[in-house]
């Protein structure tokens, strides 16, 4: 488990690296879909195959195809060679290592709380985690399942809308 | 859990230096889908911690928020490319100027 948690880690940090650097948003959008790919693993470490198997589903599947398309509908060689100022890369770096180091600071200071709730390793073993997961969604968190599915149809008419070409 | 928890501050600080150096709309967008996956991991690391379920539940609506986001903004920014030919951003300056 060590050993994965290893090769998961050092996959998700280069590949995040890489979608922040490289110059051709394919390229970007490419390393992005092995990022995802590593963060599933890190699921599945947590015993949760059930979300790994959402990551690669909705995120690897659905939302990266839809930004592949549409980096396909924008003409690549116009796109490509968006470059940015150099006290914009300095501000942005200085912002983000301070960022950084705010919230290591917090997880090395906080204190470690012991463990409260009944879902160990072995109960999600003997029961599915899939199952946990639906009698949860269906029973204490249905109001938010269906304010969900009403989000994603205004979603829908929202991006109808702007990819219209008359308003 | 510290481990976990260090891995996702460090990606999500790596699409926060994304979000603000990179001028490309879709690049930016991909920026913050990293960020979205620290917090996930996050949530998960210590639902997993605590031997609770809430978090995975809330990983699962962060999901859908994620994909509603995926579509607005995929479709501002062909609408933003079809009115300047490009992404750009420095190029939305109507209220600037």
């Amino acid at each position: 488990m060590e050993a994965l948690f290893y090769v998961f880690s050092f996959i998700a940090i280069f590949s995040a690296l890489m979608v922040v650097t490289m110059r051709n948003p394919l390229t970007s959008a490419l390393y992005l879909v092995l990022c995802f790919f590593a963060l599933a693993g890190f699921y599945v470490i947590l015993d949760m195959q059930f979300l790994a198997a959402m990551q690669i589903l909705v995120y690897a599947g659905a939302i990266m195809v839809l930004v592949v398309l549409v980096i396909m509908l924008l003409n690549i060689s116009r796109i490509k060679n968006i470059r940015s100022d150099l006290h914009q890369k300095i501000i942005g770096g200085l912002i983000s290592l301070i960022l950084f180091a705010e919230i290591v600071l917090y997880v090395i200071n906080g204190a470690q709380k012991k463990p409260t709730g009944i879902f160990t390793h072995t109960l999600i073993k003997k029961i599915g985690n899939t199952q946990i997961v639906g009698e949860f969604l269906f029973t204490e968190y249905m109001l938010p399942f269906e304010i969900a599915s009403i989000l994603l149809f205004v979603a829908i008419i929202g991006a109808y809308l702007f990819a219209k070409k008359k308003y | 859990m510290n481990d976990y928890l260090i891995v996702a501050s460090i990606i999500f600080c790596i699409g926060a230096l994304g979000g603000i150096v990179r001028k490309n709309l879709i690049v930016i967008f991909m920026s913050l889908e990293l960020m979205f996956n620290a917090a996930n991991l996050g949530f998960v690391a210590v639902s997993n911690r605590l031997n609770l379920i809430s978090g995975d539940i809330f990983v699962i609506f962060v999901i859908v928020v994620a994909a509603a986001e995926a579509a607005i903004a995929l479709g501002i920014a062909i609408a933003f490319y079809r009115e300047k030919g490009t992404v750009d951003i420095d190029k939305a300056n109507e209220l600037k100027n």
